[in-house]
């Protein structure tokens, strides 16, 4: 390794291949749909994920929708042991990666021989456990803990948990744990690692498995949507929590073309910022400069952009900071901004890395997913947010926004190959 | 492995010695036992001992403002990342171009707990305390650090359990060497608490005793660009697992890999310092220690003085190696290995050059 092709900011034509990171395999579990066919559909059909939420007791909450992963047969995609033995969150981490690798048409076999690097991003790890623990606390005390829980509550588990599985042994496996933007640190992350040479192979995404913890901190700040998750909307009332894994295999373009892969999408660099500002709300200026960090990385210009991602959360507070933010980088002429939470709900780690599958895609097959549940644009949002319905397009940049808890930034840009 | 210097500038460390690096290095030259007799007014865990961080109390050490809530792990990580900060000569850079890189297994095992166990016991189940909600997701401690000292740069919170604090190094080498940062603060916190020692306590089987557990956060400086020779140079992380079921193996592994990647032969190693991890890991890890460089040269760990402290592990090695370093001129120029591993499959190894002659 020589430290000559590290620093981006070129455009990507001019980086040597064996610089250049593509992304070659999809796994998506999701509430609009599971696999890259599916999920397609859904994205498309503008499909809404919400129902009623099972995950928990939601007796005394007054509204309890969200978008649950409904069927989920892990036992399908894990065979090394029981899945059981895995916590929701990692068994979602598991599949997906296991789900990217074949849709790349990577053997196995093979990929026990290359050196690979595993991010995966959560926001809430294996807090489904831990809320089991907390109602063992409540009923019978701390004594009365479960083992099998009490030894997988790691977070690392997440990115572990895939390694073993696979059986990959010359592996670097990370949880990155940056809250609601972790799908876009781990996606960065493998980015990094695969330009460096410090890998071969990255498998990098995010996971999260709905829990109470997440729901209730959500409602108590006032952010639960009724109904429906409406995002740049004027009648907009919130989120809804989700769940769910998204997770790219990543190689270079070099690899990718020695192995004849399919190419999804390139990615063209990234960008991370922290607001350092407020442990819950978002700062613009902060959020603009994550945003020009990632392009100026990607070496693209704003007007190359032809869609934004949102992190769109359906927030007062994350859509007006967010739109104002794209509008101050792109100087009041932004691309169409899209939402998918009005369709996938927030699934918290694993939203910029489902939003990275749906660029993926969006790029590959020439559509741009819409915000759905959409009545009228909020005035103090001023974007295009392709209302209701997907529209055909030739997408060449795309931008996918990630923000999170703690002002941790990380916006990816992706491009056709 | 690459021509850029990675270079330790610095450290700190709130842990069972004390306060700031001074204490560290202090407990380590004196060889100090930490673990203490745990006050049962104050602790509801099924421990007799830890190793606390002394008089560590997050409201006194860090005053009453913007403390209200806020939980021991990220009182732990501020007051390290406050000393670190107000030590640092070195860190000359805009805090635009500062990152801040920090381990963890799950944030605040118990901040998470509590806010649940509010929802279950409240009178409607959305009655908990508000100022409890960011300290209950896991980068927490980490957002918090960034807005005390105004750290906007790249803030990465990660969990890959005991070898943390040496993949942290590798995150933090990676934005250095991108260009995404010019400085990096990078080390991991951990703290005691009584879910955590009871999780602890049910992990292992038929309740078994556990090595005495231990808390605390060690952070250090890192830049391409020191103005004054560093205390260390990272010279490679390498990473793998025992999917294989070979811990063994994978340790000796991951040595090798840092070994060839900073170009350095296994006979020339000043010291290699294990995680001290407790059953089959720990001893798989001694094994290939021993195996590769001799026992002579195998370090005892410092969790033997302040327990085992999991996530800050791995930080905790390395701050007991710029420790041993600063004692001993003969170590200058050398290299050394940090290994760590974890139950959950994982391994790691670290490359350092101690006092590069510059």
């Amino acid at each position: 390794m020589n430290d000559t092709a590290q620093r981006t900011g070129r455009q990507a034509a001019e980086r040597p291949d064996s610089a250049r990171v593509v992304i070659t395999g999809l796994g998506v579990f999701s509430s609009i749909g599971i696999g890259a066919k599916e999920f397609t559909e859904g994205l498309r059909a503008g499909r809404s994920g919400v129902s009623p939420i099972t995950a928990f007791d939601v007796t005394g909450y007054d509204r309890a929708n969200g978008c649950e992963v409904r069927d989920f047969a892990p036992q399908e995609w894990i065979t090394r042991g029981p899945a059981s033995e895995l916590g929701r969150a990692s068994q979602f981490s598991v599949v997906a990666a296991r789900m990217a690798v074949r849709d790349a048409g990577m053997d196995e076999d093979e990929l026990r021989g290359r050196r690979v690097q595993i991010s995966i991003g959560t926001t809430d790890g294996e807090s489904r456990d831990m809320d089991h623990l907390a109602a063992s606390w409540v009923s019978d005390g701390p004594e009365a803990f479960d083992p099998g829980l009490s030894r997988r509550l790691s977070a690392d588990r997440l990115s572990a948990s895939v390694a073993q599985e696979l059986r990959l042994t010359d592996a670097e496996c990370v949880t990155l744990a940056t809250a609601c933007s972790a799908g876009n640190y781990a996606i960065g992350h493998g980015f990094d690692a695969l330009r460096m040479g410090d890998a071969d192979i990255a498998l990098c995404g995010g996971a999260d498995a709905m829990c109470r913890k997440s729901f209730t901190a959500f409602y108590r700040l006032g952010t639960i949507a009724p109904d429906f998750c409406r995002p740049f909307d004027v009648d907009r009332q919130g989120i809804l929590t989700g769940e769910g894994a998204g997770v790219v295999m990543m190689e270079t373009l070099e690899s990718a073309l020695a192995r004849g892969a399919r190419i999804y999408a390139e990615v063209l660099g990234y960008g991370l910022s922290c607001d350092a500002h407020h442990p819950v709300s978002p700062e613009q200026s902060s959020i603009e400069r994550c945003m020009r960090s990632a392009l100026d990385d990607a070496g693209v210009a704003p007007e190359d952009v032809d869609l934004i991602s949102a992190h769109g959360t359906g927030t007062r507070m994350n859509d007006v900071t967010e739109s104002r933010a794209i509008r101050g980088v792109y100087e009041g002429r932004p691309p169409r901004t899209i939402s998918l939470k009005s369709m996938l709900g927030h699934t918290m780690g694993a939203a910029s890395a489902l939003a990275a599958v749906a660029c993926s895609l969006a790029i590959t097959h020439g559509f741009i997913p819409p915000t759905i549940n959409h009545r009228r644009t909020d005035p103090e949002c001023e974007i295009d947010c392709v209302p209701n319905e997907s529209v055909d397009a030739d997408l060449r940049v795309v931008q996918n926004n990630g923000l999170a808890f703690a002002g941790n930034n990380a916006v990816v840009v992706l491009g056709k190959y | 492995m690459t021509a850029a210097t990675l270079a330790i500038t610095d450290w700190s460390a709130v842990s069972p010695f004390g306060t700031g690096r001074d204490a560290f290095v202090k407990g380590v030259r004196q060889q100090q036992s930490t673990a203490v007799q745990l006050d049962r007014e104050r602790w509801g865990g099924p421990d007799d001992v830890a190793c606390l961080v002394p008089d560590f109390d997050v409201r006194t050490v860090l005053g009453k403002k913007g403390t209200r809530s806020m939980n021991r792990v990220t009182g732990l990580a501020v007051a390290t990342s406050g000393d670190l900060l107000a030590s640092a000569d070195g860190l000359e850079v805009p805090r635009e171009s500062t990152a801040f890189v920090l381990g963890t297994t799950v944030g605040s095992a118990q901040s998470t707990i509590d806010l649940t166990r509010g929802s279950l016991t409240g009178e409607r189940p959305y009655h908990v305390e508000s100022g409890l909600i960011p300290y209950a997701v896991m980068n927490g401690a980490a957002g918090q650090c960034a807005i005390w000292h105004g750290l906007r740069g790249p803030n990465a919170t990660l969990s890959a359990g005991r070898p943390g604090g040496l993949v942290a190094l590798n995150y933090a080498r990676r934005l250095l060497l991108s260009g995404r940062a010019a400085a990096v603060l990078c080390g991991a916190a951990e703290e005691y608490s009584d879910a955590r020692a009871w999780i602890d306590h049910h992990s292992r089987d038929d309740g078994a005793a556990g090595p005495v557990l231990g808390e605390g956060c060690a952070l250090f400086s890192l830049t391409t660009q020191p103005e004054l020779p560093p205390l260390a140079e990272l010279l490679a992380v390498a990473s793998g697992t025992f999917a294989d079921g070979d811990r063994e193996g994978a340790v000796a592994r991951c040595v090798r890999r840092a070994l060839a990647a900073g170009g350095a032969q296994a006979q020339q190693v000043w010291v290699a310092c294990p995680s001290g991890a407790a059953g089959a890991e720990g001893d798989a890890e001694i094994a290939a220690l021993n195996g590769l460089f001799g026992a002579s040269r195998v370090g005892t760990p410092v969790a033997a003085l302040i327990g085992e402290t999991h996530a800050a592990s791995a930080s905790f090695e390395l701050a007991a190696l710029l420790s041993r370093a600063e004692d001993d001129a003969s170590c200058a120029g050398r290299t050394a290995v940090i290994t760590s591993v974890d139950p959950g499959g994982t391994a790691a190894a670290a490359l350092l050059r101690l006092r590069p002659d510059r």
